[in-house]
C-alpha cells in the first residue's frame, strides 16, 4: 500500500496517538504498575524489542555554550551587515553594484579560501559536546564533560562564536520550529531488536523519513506516544541502519555509512549529509537526547546553509557565508579530496531531543488501520 | 535477531531500489490526452477596446484590443521599504534610474546598477495603457490622472500596463501570477475564475488546479459515470463527496447530482467532486489512488518530449531528458521601479554573480543552458527554443559563431545544476539572492508534498 494512500488513516492514527500517549505510562512501567515511574534506573524492554524516536528538538550544531561565554574569548564574529559597512563605508565615494552588493554575493555562492579580510573568531575550549570519530586523542579535539577524551568537534569552532548559531541566534528559535513544523524535516530512529532500554549489546538502528505531525504538548514540548508512517516514497533516499548497543541507558551506534538529515528552514528544501554518522542518546521509554556526530560533507552543508538563509536572515545572526567557508576548509579534517588533498569534511555535532513514536512501516498500514477501528 | 528481518528487508529494498528506481522517469501529472478544455471566467462589464484571453498558464486574463495581456504593480512592503503602486497612484514613469534603492536587506542603496547607460525607463518596458479623452469609467474599470497629465486606466484600483516582451494575444512574458518572493513584482491581470464559491483556482505548472475555498485539493473518479457517483460505502470511508447547498443550479463548468435523497454533490464537467478524507491543505496525495485524479480547470500544454519528469525528496520536479532537475533563473533589479532582469535582454551581471561568481565560464559549467536537438520547437507559447550566445548570455543570431540552441520558458532559457549528479536531485533550488527569486534559481517544482503552499 502506497504510503499517501492511506491519508485516511490520520484521523484513526491520530485516535491511536492519542490512545498511545495515555498508555505508554502504563507501558513503561511493564509488570509493576508505578514502579518505575518512582524508580527511573529501572530496567525495561519496549514491546516487540522495538521502539522509535521522532527528531523534532536542533538545540545546536553541538555548541557547548557557557553563561560567561568564556568558549568566544575574543568575542563574536561580525556579520554581513558589518563587513559591509567595513569595506564600503558611507565616505561619499561612488561605488557601483558589481563592486560591492554583486561581489559580496559572488563570494557567498563562489567562496575561496583564501585568507579573510576579516578576523574571524574560533572558538577556544577544552570542551565540547561530541564523539571521538575517529578513535584518536589529537591536540585539536575536546574533552565531554562526562570525561571522555578524542571528541571530534571542529564545526563548534567554526559556528561556536557566531550568534546565529547560539541560542540567542535567529537560526536556534526558526530552526527548531522548523524541525517541528514542517514535514520535510521529519526523521525518526528506530531501535529493534532490543531487550534492554538500560543495557544490551547489541540493537538494530534505523533511521526513516517520516510523515506525521507531532504530537504537541501544552508546554511548548512534544509527547510520546504518537505514531510516524515511514515515508517509503519521497524518502527513499534517507533509508539507513547500523547497529548499536545500550550501556547504562545511553545508546552509541556503530557509524552510519552516510545519513542525510533534512533541512528545510526558510525557504525550500535542503538536507546535511553526515558521513560516519554516530548517536549517542542517553534513552528513557518517553524519549531520547543526546548528539548525532559525524563527519559533515562541507560542500552540501555550505549550500544548504545558504539556500535556506538568504543573506538578509543570514545578516541577523552575524553569520557571514564566505568567512565561514575559510573557516570550515581550514578546520575540516576528514576526507580528503584525492585530487587536492584538501579535506571535504569536518566533524560535528547536532545537539538533538527526541520523543517516543510508533512507528509505522509501509506493509503494516493496513493492519494499523484494521487495528484501530 | 530474526525480529529486525522485517524492517532489514524494508531498508535493504529501499537502499536497493532508490537508484533504480529514480533513473526512471516519474509518472507524469498530465495525462495522456490532456482536456484541451479551456477555463471559463466570469462575465466582467468592461469598456471598449478591452477583452479576455485565456493564456495557457495564467488561464483567463485581460488584454488590451491587441491582446497584450495587462498587468498591475500592486504595492508591497519590501524589507527596508514599500515598493509599487498604491490604489490609482500610477508611479511608473519615463525617470531612467541608475542607483540601487536599498529596499533589499542587508544591502544599503545608492549604488550605479548595471547597463546604467542603457537600462529603461519603466515606462519603455511597461507602457502605460492610456484612456482616451473621452472614456469613461465602467464597473471597476477607472481612471487616473497620471503626473504628466494623461489619464491611464485602471482596474480594481491598480493602474494597468502592458509589456514590451509580449508580442501574441495570451503571452503572458511579462510578470508570473505565483510566488515571487522578496520583490515587487507586477501581476497578470486574471479575470475572476467562473467557480462558486465554496472553491478557488490555483495557477501551478501543470495548470490550474481546482481546489475548496478551504484549500484542499479536489479530485475525480474516473470509476464514476457522467452526473453519477459509484463512490459506494467502502469509497466513502477514504473520499469525500464535496456537497452542495440545496438551492444551487448548473452554470458554467459546474453543477450538481442529488446522490440520497436531499444530499447534493457538485460536479465539475459532470464529474462528481471529491476531497480526500485527512488530506492536509495543498498536498495532492489522493491523486496517488488509482483511479482518481486532481481537477484542472485547464491543463497547461505539456513540456517538449525532450522533458522527463523525476522524484525528488520533495515530490515531483521537471527534468531534462537525462532526468537532470529544470531550474528557471529570476531576477528583478533593486532600482525603484523594480525592472526584471531575467530575460536575455537584460543585464546578465546579475546571474553571472550566482551562477559563476562574475566568471561566465564557470556560469556556463554550474548552471549549464538546456540545449535543445537540432529541429526541436515547440507549438506552445510558454515553450520555445532559442538561440543564445553563451558569452553574453543575450540573444544570438541562429548562424553566430558559438550560439547555443537552448530551450526556453516563457522566453527565459532554463538550465541544470552542476551539483545534481542523479535524477531527483535538487541541489540548485533556491540558489541566489533571497532563496533564488531576487536573483537567483528555482527548481520547476510540479508538485510538493512537503510545502506550506501549492509549489
Amino acid at each position: 500500500m502506497n504510503n499517501h494512500n492511506s491519508r485516511s488513516l490520520i484521523k484513526r492514527l491520530a485516535l491511536r496517538t492519542m490512545l498511545g500517549a495515555l498508555i505508554l505510562p502504563v507501558i513503561a512501567v511493564g509488570a509493576e504498575p508505578g514502579a518505575a515511574a518512582e524508580d527511573q534506573s529501572a530496567d525495561w524492554a519496549p514491546p516487540g524489542g522495538r521502539i522509535g524516536y521522532v527528531f523534532w528538538d536542533e538545540v545546536s550544531w553541538g555548541i557547548r555554550e557557557t553563561p560567561t561565554k568564556e568558549e568566544c574569548p575574543e568575542g563574536f564574529n561580525i556579520g554581513p551587515r558589518e563587513q559591509f559597512a567595513e569595506l564600503f563605508p558611507k565616505d561619499g565615494k561612488k561605488r557601483t553594484l558589481m563592486e560591492t552588493q554583486l561581489m559580496r554575493e559572488a563570494q557567498v555562492w563562489f567562496p575561496d579560501t583564501k585568507p579573510d579580510t576579516f578576523e574571524f573568531h574560533e572558538v577556544a575550549s577544552k570542551y565540547a559536546l561530541g564523539v571521538d570519530l575517529d578513535g584518536k586523542d589529537s591536540s585539536e579535539d575536546f574533552v565531554s564533560d562526562d570525561g571522555r577524551t578524542g571528541i571530534d568537534n571542529q564545526l563548534f569552532r567554526v559556528v561556536g562564536c557566531i550568534r546565529n548559531y547560539r541560542r540567542e541566534g535567529e537560526l536556534g528559535i526558526i530552526n527548531t520550529k522548523w524541525r517541528q513544523q514542517n514535514p520535510f524535516n521529519r526523521v525518526t530512529f528506530e531501535l529493534t531488536d532490543v531487550d534492554s532500554l538500560k543495557n544490551d549489546p547489541e540493537v538494530t538502528v534505523s533511521y526513516y523519513r517520516t510523515l506525521d505531525t507531532l504530537l504537541a504538548g501544552p508546554t511548548g514540548n512534544y509527547l510520546p506516544g504518537g505514531t510516524q508512517r515511514v515515508d517509503a516514497r519521497w524518502g527513499k533516499r534517507f533509508m539507513a541502519s547500523t547497529k548499536g548497543r545500550i550501556v547504562d541507558g545511553v545508546l552509541e551506534t556503530e557509524p552510519f555509512e552516510q545519513l542525510l538529515v533534512p533541512e528545510w528552514a526558510l525557504s525550500d528544501p535542503a538536507y546535511n549529509i553526515f558521513k560516519d554518522a554516530r548517536l549517542r542518546l542517553t534513552l528513557s521509554p518517553e524519549g531520547a537526547e543526546g548528539v548525532l556526530a559525524g563527519f559533515i560533507d562541507i560542500e552540501q552543508w555550505y549550500y544548504a546553509m545558504n539556500t535556506s538563509w538568504a543573506t538578509h536572515h543570514a545578516a541577523y545572526g552575524q553569520a557571514s557565508a564566505a568567512s565561514m567557508y575559510k573557516a570550515l576548509m581550514r578546520l575540516a579534517d576528514a576526507y580528503p579530496d584525492p585530487e587536492t588533498g584538501e579535506n571535504t569534511a569536518i566533524s560535528g555535532a547536532m545537539d538533538i531531543k527526541l520523543t517516543q513514536v510508533y512507528v509505522i512501516h509501509p506493509e503494516n498500514e493496513e493492519q494499523t488501520l484494521a487495528a484501530s477501528h | 535477531m530474526t525480529r529486525s528481518s522485517t524492517i532489514r528487508g524494508l531498508l535493504a529494498l529501499g537502499l536497493a531500489a532508490a537508484p533504480m528506481l529514480s533513473i526512471a522517469a516519474a509518472q507524469s501529472p498530465w495525462p495522456d490526452s490532456p482536456s484541451m478544455e479551456q477555463e471559463k471566467y466570469e462575465p466582467v462589464p468592461m469598456p471598449s477596446g478591452f477583452q479576455v484571453v485565456v493564456s495557457e498558464q495564467e488561464g483567463p486574463v485581460f488584454a488590451d484590443a491587441r491582446g497584450h495581456t495587462l498587468y498591475q504593480w500592486p504595492v508591497r512592503q519590501l524589507r527596508n521599504g514599500p515598493v509599487g503602486e498604491r490604489k490609482s497612484q500610477p508611479s511608473c514613469d519615463d525617470t531612467k534610474y541608475t542607483v540601487n534603492s536599498g529596499l533589499m536587506s542587508p544591502y544599503p542603496g545608492g549604488f550605479e546598477l548595471p547597463e546604467v547607460e542603457t537600462r529603461p525607463s519603466c515606462l519603455d518596458v511597461w507602457p502605460a495603457v492610456l484612456a482616451e479623452d473621452d472614456a469613461t469609467p465602467v464597473d471597476k474599470w477607472t481612471i487616473a490622472e497620471r503626473k504628466d497629465g494623461t489619464r491611464q486606466w485602471v482596474y480594481d484600483g491598480y493602474a494597468l500596463y502592458t509589456s514590451v516582451l509580449d508580442d501574441a494575444p495570451g503571452e503572458v512574458n511579462g510578470a508570473i501570477s505565483g510566488t515571487t518572493g522578496e520583490v515587487g513584482a507586477r501581476r497578470p491581470v486574471q479575470v475572476p475564475s467562473m467557480v462558486p464559491p465554496q472553491f478557488r483556482v490555483e495557477t501551478l505548472l501543470v495548470g490550474r488546479i481546482l481546489t475548496t475555498d478551504t484549500g484542499q485539493m479536489v479530485y475525480a473518479s474516473e470509476q464514476d459515470a457522467p452526473d453519477e457517483s459509484r463512490c459506494d460505502a467502502a469509497c466513502l470511508e477514504k473520499w469525500a463527496p464535496i456537497l452542495a447547498p440545496a438551492y444551487v443550479t448548473a452554470r458554467g463548468d459546474f453543477s450538481a447530482i442529488e446522490r440520497a435523497p436531499g444530499i447534493r454533490q457538485w460536479t465539475f464537467r459532470k464529474q462528481p467532486l471529491y476531497t480526500y478524507i485527512g488530506e492536509p491543505m495543498y498536498k495532492m496525495y489522493g491523486s496517488d489512488e488509482p483511479g482518481w485524479d486532481n481537477v484542472y480547470v485547464q491543463y497547461t500544454p505539456k513540456p517538449p518530449a525532450a522533458f522527463t519528469v523525476q522524484e525528488s525528496p520533495t515530490g515531483l520536479v521537471l527534468a531534462d531528458k537525462n532526468g537532470m532537475t529544470v531550474y528557471r533563473y529570476n531576477c528583478v533589479d533593486d532600482a525603484l521601479d523594480q525592472l526584471a532582469c531575467d530575460y536575455p535582454e537584460a543585464p546578465q551581471a546579475y546571474r553571472f554573480t550566482v551562477c559563476g561568481g562574475g566568471d561566465v565560464e564557470r556560469c556556463l559549467e554550474s548552471f549549464p543552458y538546456v540545449e535543445a536537438e537540432e529541429g526541436a520547437n515547440s507549438d506552445s507559447q510558454l515553450w520555445s527554443v532559442m538561440w543564445i550566445d553563451p558569452m553574453t548570455g543575450k540573444r544570438a543570431m541562429p548562424d553566430q559563431a558559438g550560439a547555443l540552441r537552448v530551450w526556453a520558458y516563457r522566453e527565459r532559457p532554463i538550465y541544470t545544476h552542476f551539483r545534481d549528479k542523479a535524477p531527483g536531485d535538487m541541489r540548485g533550488d533556491t540558489w541566489g539572492e533571497f532563496y533564488g527569486y531576487r536573483n537567483g534559481y528555482k527548481a520547476f517544482w510540479l508538485r510538493s508534498d512537503f510545502g506550506r503552499r501549492l509549489p
